[in-house]
C-alpha cells in the first residue's frame, strides 16, 4: 500500500522533469518568437495609435493615424499602384509559369531548362534591378534594340509614365522560376490514365489541358497565387533601385505601398503613421487571401475530396 | 529504466546543462562592443557616409588625429544610409560619438534633441566652434534657432558648368558664359541640336539632369520657398511660378525639328506626345553620374547645374574636357556679381545626445576644423572650403578650375539652402514630384505649383500640430539665411 503512492510520486516527478526538459528545449524558439516576432507585432499595433517620430517618445493619439490615411493622397496612390501591380503580375506570372511548366513537362532536357528558368530566382534582386535598368534603357537598351529589329520603336521605358509600370510588371514576371519548378512537379503527378481516357473520348490537346491538367494542378496554382500575392503586395527592391533618380518613377506611377511605408518610418520620421500603414496592409493582404480561399472552393479540386 | 534510456537521460541533462552554461558564459563573458584599449585611451566612434576616395581621405584625417595625441582614439566607421542608421542608433540608446550627416538633417535632429548643441558643450576654449571662421553662406547651415549644432565638414555649392567646345561650335563666346536667364535661353537655343525627325542629338540645358535638386529654380528668379519665421511655404509666389514656367518651357522647346529661342514662345507652344517621347528617350540615354556616360561628360548636354565635385569625375573619365564654371544665371533683378545666387549643399558633423564624453568629441571636431585639415579634405573631395580664410595653395592646386566661383557663392549673402524644417524631406518629395510633372507637361506650371504649395503647407501644418502636442513651437527659427 505504501509503495504505490511513492511510485506515483516518482512518476509525477519524472513527468515534471520531462515537461521541464521539453520547455527548456523549445524555450529558444519561444523566447525568439516572443521577443522578435510577437513583441514587435504588438508594439507596432501600439505605435500605430501614437505619434512616434522615432527620435522622441511615442505620444498616444488614438486612431488619428488611421483617420489621416483616408485623406492622404500618397496613401491612395501607392495603394492603387500596388493593386495594379498585383493584378497584372499574378495572372501574367501564373499564365507564363504554367505555360512554361507545361512545355517543360514533356521536354527532353527538362532538368537543364528547369535549371535555366529557375536561375533568375537566385540572382540577387539588387543585381537584377541594375541589369534591367540597362535592358530597359530607352536609347541603348537591348529590349528596344530587339524591338527595333522587328520595326517597333520602343519607348523610354523607365522615364515614360505609360511604360514604367509595365516594365516593373515584366521584371516581376521574370522571376517565375520557383513557381515553374512547383508546377512541373505537380504536372508529373497528374495520373496518365486521365489523359488516356480523354484520348479515348477524342479530346484535343487544349481540351485535355483545360479539363484535366488545370483542375489537377489547381491546388498548386492556389498555393502559388497566394504566395505570389503576398510577395507582390510587398514589392520593394526592384522599383526602389530602378527609380533611384526620381522616387517612384515618372509621375510616381511606380511608387508602391511598401516604399511609402518605408519613407514614413525612416525618412519622414513618422513611425506611428508607418505602423498604421503596416496594419492596413496586413488587413488588405488577409482580405485578398480570404477572397482567394473563397474562390478556391469553387475552382480548386483536391484529389481526395 | 534501460541503460539506453539512462544514457539518453544523461545526455539530455548534459546537453541542457552545457547549453545553459554556454548561454550564461556568452552573456557574462562574451564579446562586448567594448571601447577599452590596452593603452588606456578614450575611444570615440565616428560614423561617416563617405566611402572610396573620399572615405580614404576621412580615414587619413582620423589616423592623423590619433597620432597627434595620446588620450583619445577615434574609430572610423564608413556607414551607408547614415541618416536612417543614426536615427535608429540614437532611438536605441546606442549612438556613435560623432556622426557625419547632411545639412538638411540639422533641424529634425535639433528639434527632437537627438543631437547636442555644440555651443553648449563645456570644452576647452580652443575647441569651441567660432562661427566667424566660416563662410557667410555656411553659417546658417550650422545653426538652428539660436544655437550652433553642427560644423561643416566639407562645403559644397552649386554653379553652372558649360562645355567650352560646344560654345565655340555654336558660335558662342566660351569666355562669356550666360549671366541672365534670357542669355541662358539663347545659349540653350544655339547649343541644342534636334534632327528633322525630332530626335534630340544634343541639349543645351536640361533641368532634369542630374535631377538631384528640384527646388533651386525660384531662387534664381528672385524668390524663396519657405518663410522660416512663420512656417509658411512661399512656393506659390510669383518668382517660383515664373521659374517653373521657365522649366516647363525647356521641355516644350524640343518639339519635332525645332527648338524655340524664346521662353515666351515656348510657353505657348503645344507639345505633342511624340516630342515628349523623343525628349524622354534622349534623357534615358544619360548614364550614371559617376561614369563616362554622365550626360555632361558624354557631350549630350552642354550645360549642367552641379557642385564642385564634378571636377573629380571629369578628371577620372574625361580629363581633356574643356569646361568653364559660372554662377547659375538669374533674372536681371537678382543679378549680383559680388554676391552670386547659389545653393549651399554641405555635409556636416554633429554629436548625438547620450554620448559620454562630448568634450573629447569637441577636441576631435576642432582638429578636423583646422584650416589645413579642412583644405586637405576639401581638396580630395573636390569641394570648396567652408572657411573664410582660404590659402592660395588651395585655390592654385584645386582640381576644379572654377573653384573661385564656388568660393564666391559660399561667401555670398545670396547663397541659399534647403528650408530649415524637420519636414524638409517630405516637402522635397513634393518638390521632386512637382518638377517631374512640370517637365512632362502634366498641366500648366502655375496650376502644378499651386497644388504643390497646398500639399506642402499641409505637411508643414501637420508638423506644427505635432510640435504643439509636444509643447514646442512650429519652428525654432528666428530668421537667418535664405531658404
Amino acid at each position: 500500500m505504501k509503495e504505490q503512492p511513492q511510485a506515483s510520486r516518482a512518476e509525477q516527478r519524472n513527468e515534471q522533469r520531462q515537461n521541464l526538459a521539453g520547455w527548456l528545449w523549445v524555450s529558444p524558439w519561444i523566447i525568439g518568437c516572443g521577443l522578435f516576432l510577437l513583441a514587435p507585432i504588438f508594439m507596432s499595433l501600439y505605435y500605430s495609435l501614437t505619434d512616434y517620430p522615432l527620435l522622441e517618445k511615442p505620444l498616444w493619439i488614438g486612431t488619428e493615424n488611421y483617420r489621416r490615411l483616408l485623406n492622404d493622397s500618397d496613401f491612395w496612390l501607392t495603394l492603387k499602384n500596388t493593386l495594379i501591380y498585383v493584378l497584372w503580375t499574378i495572372p501574367l506570372s501564373t499564365l507564363v509559369s504554367v505555360g512554361l511548366a507545361a512545355l517543360l513537362n514533356r521536354a527532353r532536357a527538362r532538368s537543364l531548362f528547369q535549371g535555366a528558368i529557375f536561375l533568375p530566382s537566385l540572382v540577387p534582386l539588387a543585381a537584377s534591378a541594375i541589369i534591367f535598368m540597362w535592358l530597359f534603357n530607352g536609347e541603348y537598351g537591348l529590349i528596344n534594340r530587339a524591338l527595333g529589329v522587328i520595326g517597333i520603336e520602343g519607348p523610354a521605358w523607365l522615364l515614360d509614365r505609360h511604360w514604367a509600370m509595365p516594365a516593373v510588371v515584366l521584371i516581376g514576371v521574370w522571376g517565375v522560376g520557383q513557381a515553374v519548378v512547383l508546377y512541373v512537379a505537380a504536372l508529373q503527378d497528374v495520373p496518365e490514365q486521365l489523359y488516356e481516357a480523354a484520348d479515348i473520348d477524342g479530346m484535343g490537346a487544349l481540351g485535355k489541358f483545360w479539363n484535366i491538367t488545370v483542375p489537377m494542378i489547381s491546388p498548386v496554382i492556389l498555393f502559388n497565387v497566394i504566395t505570389m500575392s503576398i510577395g507582390s503586395f510587398q514589392v520593394f527592391v526592384i522599383p526602389y533601385i530602378l527609380f533611384d533618380r526620381v522616387k517612384g518613377g515618372p509621375d510616381k506611377v511606380a511608387y508602391f505601398y511598401t516604399h511609402y511605408l518605408y519613407d514614413n518610418a525612416f525618412i519622414f520620421d513618422k513611425m506611428g503613421y508607418a505602423s498604421a500603414m503596416a496594419w492596413v496592409q496586413l488587413v488588405i493582404v488577409l482580405l485578398f487571401t480570404a477572397l482567394l480561399f473563397a474562390l478556391s472552393r469553387r475552382y480548386v479540386f483536391y484529389r481526395g475530396a | 529504466m534501460s541503460s539506453s534510456e539512462e544514457i539518453l537521460k544523461l545526455s539530455r541533462r548534459a546537453a541542457v546543462g552545457s547549453l545553459t552554461a554556454a548561454g550564461l558564459g556568452f552573456a557574462l563573458f562574451g564579446p562586448r562592443g567594448g571601447k577599452e584599449r590596452s593603452d588606456g585611451r578614450l575611444v570615440l566612434d565616428y560614423w561617416e557616409k563617405w566611402t572610396g576616395l573620399e572615405g580614404k581621405a576621412m580615414l587619413k584625417m582620423v589616423d592623423e588625429f590619433n597620432r597627434s595625441q595620446d588620450r583619445i582614439w577615434v574609430r572610423y566607421f564608413s556607414t551607408n544610409a547614415i541618416d536612417q542608421k543614426t536615427k535608429v542608433a540614437i532611438a536605441g540608446g546606442n549612438p556613435p560619438d560623432i556622426v557625419g550627416l547632411w545639412n538638411y538633417n540639422v533641424p529634425g535632429y535639433a528639434d527632437t534633441g537627438a543631437i547636442i548643441p555644440l555651443s553648449d558643450i563645456d570644452c576647452k576654449p580652443e575647441h569651441k566652434v567660432r562661427l566667424e571662421r566660416y563662410a557667410t553662406g555656411m553659417r546658417p547651415v550650422m545653426q538652428y534657432g539660436s544655437k550652433t549644432w553642427a560644423v561643416v565638414n566639407t562645403g559644397g555649392c552649386l554653379a553652372l558648368y558649360y562645355n567650352k567646345a560646344h560654345f565655340r561650335d555654336a558660335g558662342l563666346d566660351p569666355e562669356r558664359p550666360p549671366l541672365t536667364i534670357a542669355e541662358m535661353d539663347l545659349a540653350n537655343h544655339k547649343l541644342t541640336r534636334v534632327k528633322p525627325d525630332g530626335t534630340v542629338e544634343r541639349a543645351g540645358f536640361v533641368q532634369m539632369e542630374p535631377g538631384w535638386w528640384s527646388f533651386p529654380w525660384g531662387f534664381h528668379f528672385g524668390g524663396r520657398i519657405y518663410d522660416d519665421s512663420t512656417n509658411k511655404t512661399l512656393l506659390a509666389t510669383a518668382p517660383n511660378v515664373a521659374a517653373y514656367e521657365w522649366v516647363q518651357s525647356y521641355s516644350k522647346r524640343f518639339g519635332a525639328g525645332d527648338s524655340l529661342p524664346n521662353a515666351e514662345e515656348a510657353k505657348n507652344k503645344q507639345l505633342n506626345s511624340s516630342s515628349l517621347e523623343q525628349i524622354e528617350k534622349f534623357r534615358s540615354g544619360f548614364g550614371n553620374y559617376d561614369s563616362n556616360l554622365n550626360a555632361f561628360l558624354a557631350g549630350k548636354i552642354s550645360m549642367v547645374l552641379q557642385g564642385p565635385w564634378l571636377a573629380n569625375i571629369i578628371k577620372a573619365y574625361q580629363p581633356g574636357l574643356d569646361y568653364g564654371v559660372t554662377p547659375f544665371p538669374t533674372v536681371p533683378e537678382a543679378l549680383d556679381a559680388e554676391h552670386p545666387v547659389g545653393l549651399i549643399d554641405t555635409d556636416i558633423m554633429v554629436i548625438p545626445k547620450g554620448v559620454k564624453h562630448p568634450e573629447a568629441c569637441m577636441e576631435f571636431i576642432a582638429f578636423t576644423q583646422q584650416q589645413r585639415v579642412v583644405e586637405y579634405l576639401s581638396n580630395v573631395h573636390c569641394k570648396n572650403s567652408p572657411l573664410v580664410d582660404v590659402s592660395d595653395d588651395f585655390i592654385r592646386n584645386h582640381a576644379n578650375r572654377g573653384i573661385k566661383v564656388f568660393a564666391k557663392i559660399a561667401n555670398s549673402k545670396n547663397g541659399f539652402r534647403c528650408p530649415p524644417t524637420r519636414t524638409w524631406l517630405q516637402c522635397k518629395d513634393i518638390s521632386d514630384a512637382l518638377m517631374q510633372a512640370v517637365w512632362t507637361q502634366k498641366a500648366p506650371a502655375a496650376k502644378l505649383v499651386a497644388d504643390a504649395a497646398v500639399r506642402t503647407q499641409t505637411i508643414l501644418d501637420e508638423a506644427a500640430s505635432a510640435s504643439a502636442r509636444r509643447g514646442r513651437p512650429a519652428t525654432a527659427m528666428v530668421g537667418g539665411g535664405n531658404s
